[in-house]
């Protein structure tokens, strides 16, 4: 599959009184046409911060890329200026944000919320990009979108403005989409048809998505590939199976560990202790080390490089050093590898439904 | 601390009512009954405006119920109560709220807001008794005693979420509403403070009513889990049970709605949708209980239909 987009050792950061907040790290990350990416990590990990550079959409100041290159169609983004970027933001790249309920324009009709971008990029006439929008809000699935174009934003329930913003994030079809939590704010049944619609629409239009998420059922649901990130760096990449079948970074299967399978109640959830580290002064060797009891001593003085597991799999951890002792990942962790589905009593009568 | 046949909590037809104009009404909660017994989780989930946070805040009398009656330990929750009686019940039923962004008072210290409830209920004998106090449960909920003269913002969402808790603890309650506990908070955090949760229960012997969305974590948590749809309940069982053989197409559509942190079972799982309209609508649906525990909201004909779906299985 080709590269649509190259993230090579990114750097971005934010001045504040308390000093310099070294939000990501240096992160290096590839995207293939027509993949579903998802990025996890708890909040602060820099996750948001990385896609929002994408768009270009750090507020600067406080923020700015440090260094590093964002390479897509033969253009490095994190030099271009804020004029050649408007050419692309919305139009080649769109973005989906976390909550629907402030992300619409209240005074606006949502019928014109759509126009603006196709107005803008496509050069369309008022006449033509209202079609266009009225197929947008079809295509997302609104019911009688030629009346509700002329509505306004509280006049949709949470599902339908989260819809709306789909299709606003649509109207060019973008060649990469970015969606940066877009089923958090929803409940789980409206979640489910948001989700099935990004993928529907995926494979009519072709295009990339970007899927920011710290629910690992959502990632395991839309991904083809999955980054974890944690305190501004990725720590595993691979696909999702590598990820949840057979991951090797403790931050992952501390992640994996503290979601409940549906079987047993009886040993708790692992939780990870403490809290992720503060990126003012981001700590010295491997920045999970406080946190992992699996712990070596190099991880306190050292930061580790991307270890390679296979072709698609990489993973920043010493245990995958080969003079590093033999660790086994948790019982409880090893337990939900096997498949949280397979070992989850319930639900299978479900699946069998027609 | 094991769950015992004593009926802690007796909620029968609740009905909260909210006027929203001069002719119309919204039923946030429309009759709805069940008990929770001393000493277990009692879950409650649905979707947002389904009514659930409504009644767990009509419970602890936030709002003057419409109609029903809620006992606890045998007393009526609701109804004209004179001070001392309010103020023993008060102490008896806590809260956990939501956000524990918003549900702590920005310009009072953590010493504050855990011993307000102290103060309140004259618990604390003395300036060194109440410190003392406040600070042992600083401990239990994982926090440093040198907290205590913090304030607020100095804290993250699980740390303050942890306050919540403290707070709730702190004047010895039997019972606590935890409305959303987690849903505010990172999946590492989520997993900390529902163990903490847990963990309390055991040593304090304590009875929850947990409110919550994410339903993974509700079974995790609960003895036994209510749904509700609409300001009804429409069907209540042990939560393996629930998970196993659920019955009401609602349920359905809501377990098979959720993702699971397993790519397998994500690319076969197949979403049952739920369709109102396909219920017997020959006559109102009832409350009833299936088999022993299992309660179904249906009509005679469907509790037959569900009475064979549960044999076959």
């Amino acid at each position: 599959m080709d590269k649509i987009l190259e993230v090579n050792d990114l750097h971005i950061s934010f001045d504040t009184y308390g000093g310099e907040v070294k939000a990501v790290r240096g992160v290096t990350f590839d995207l293939k046409k027509g993949e579903t990416l998802a990025i996890v990590g708890e909040s602060g990990s820099g996750k948001s911060v990385t896609t929002r550079a994408l768009a270009r959409l750090i507020p600067s100041p406080p923020g700015r890329i440090k260094q590093g290159e964002i390479l897509f169609d033969g253009k490095d983004l994190a030099k271009l200026k804020e004029k050649e970027m408007q050419q692309i933001r919305g139009k080649d790249i769109s973005t989906i944000f976390q909550d629907p309920m402030t992300s619409l324009n209240p005074t606006m009709k949502i019928g014109n919320q759509i126009m603006e971008g196709l107005i803008k990029h496509q050069k369309m006439s008022r006449a033509q990009a209202k079609s266009r929008a009225i197929e947008l809000l079809e295509l997302v699935g609104l019911p009688n979108p030629t009346e509700r174009i002329n509505q306004y934003p509280h006049q949709f329930s949470g599902g339908q403005r989260q819809r709306v913003v789909i299709a606003i994030a649509l109207a060019c079809n973008p060649k990469i989409l970015i969606a940066d939590e877009p089923t958090t704010a929803l409940d789980v049944t409206i979640q489910a048809q948001i989700l099935e619609l990004m993928k529907d629409i995926q494979k009519k239009t072709e295009s990339s998505i970007i899927f920011i998420t710290h629910d690992l059922g959502v990632v395991a649901n839309v991904a083809d590939r999955v980054a974890v990130m944690y305190a501004g760096k990725i720590v595993e990449i691979g696909t999702v199976d590598e990820i949840f079948y057979n991951p090797k970074h403790p931050y992952t299967w501390g992640l994996l560990g503290s979601m409940p399978t549906l079987d047993n109640t009886e040993d708790s959830l692992i939780a990870i202790p403490g809290s992720p580290p503060d990126m003012l002064k981001p700590p010295k060797g491997d920045a999970f080390a406080p946190r992992n009891e699996y712990a070596l001593e190099i991880d306190k003085e050292m930061e580790p490089p991307m270890f390679k597991v296979s072709d698609t799999h990489y993973a920043a951890t010493w245990l995958l050093h080969e003079y590093a002792p033999d660790i086994e990942p948790p019982e409880a962790v090893k337990r939900r590898m096997k498949g949280f589905a397979k070992t989850g009593a319930g639900n299978s009568k479900e699946g069998e439904r027609p | 601390m094991t769950v015992t046949q004593e009926k802690l909590l007796e909620v029968s037809n609740l009905k909260q009512y909210f006027k929203t104009g001069r002719h119309s009404v919204v039923k946030a909660i429309d009759g709805i009954s069940f008990d929770i017994y001393k000493g277990e989780t009692f879950g409650l989930v649905g979707e947002s405006g389904c009514g659930k946070s409504t009644t767990g805040r009509t419970i602890i009398r936030l709002y003057d119920a419409t109609d029903g009656n809620v006992k606890f330990k045998g007393e009526d929750v609701h109804g004209k109560k004179n001070s001392q009686d309010l103020k023993k019940f008060n102490q008896k039923m806590q809260m956990i709220f939501q956000d524990p962004y918003a549900s702590l008072n920005p310009r009072m210290t953590v010493m504050d807001i855990i011993a307000e409830g102290l103060d309140v209920h004259g618990l604390s004998k003395s300036p060194q008794a109440r410190k003392q106090r406040v600070e042992e449960l600083l401990e239990r909920v994982g926090l440093n005693k040198e907290h205590a003269n913090r304030y607020p913002h100095e804290f993250s969402g699980g740390q303050r979420q942890r306050i919540g808790i403290a707070r709730a603890l702190a004047v010895d309650p039997e019972f606590i509403i935890a409305d959303e506990p987690i849903s505010a908070l990172d999946v590492s955090i989520q997993a900390q403070v529902v163990n903490l949760l847990k963990e309390l229960q055991k040593d304090h012997g304590l009875t929850y009513l947990f409110i919550a969305h994410d339903l993974s974590m509700v079974k995790y948590i609960s003895d036994r889990i209510g749904v509700m749809y609409f300001g009804k309940l429409v069907e209540l069982t042990d939560s393996d049970e629930l998970y196993k053989n659920p019955l009401h197409p609602y349920t359905k559509s809501l377990l098979s709605a959720i993702p699971l942190p397993d790519p397998d079972y994500e690319r076969n799982r197949q979403r049952v949708e739920y369709d109102p309209s396909q219920h017997d609508t020959s006559e109102e649906p009832e409350f009833r209980e299936i088999t022993p525990g299992h309660w179904v909201s249906c009509t005679t004909k469907e509790f037959e239909a569900y009475k064979q779906e549960l044999n076959k299985n």
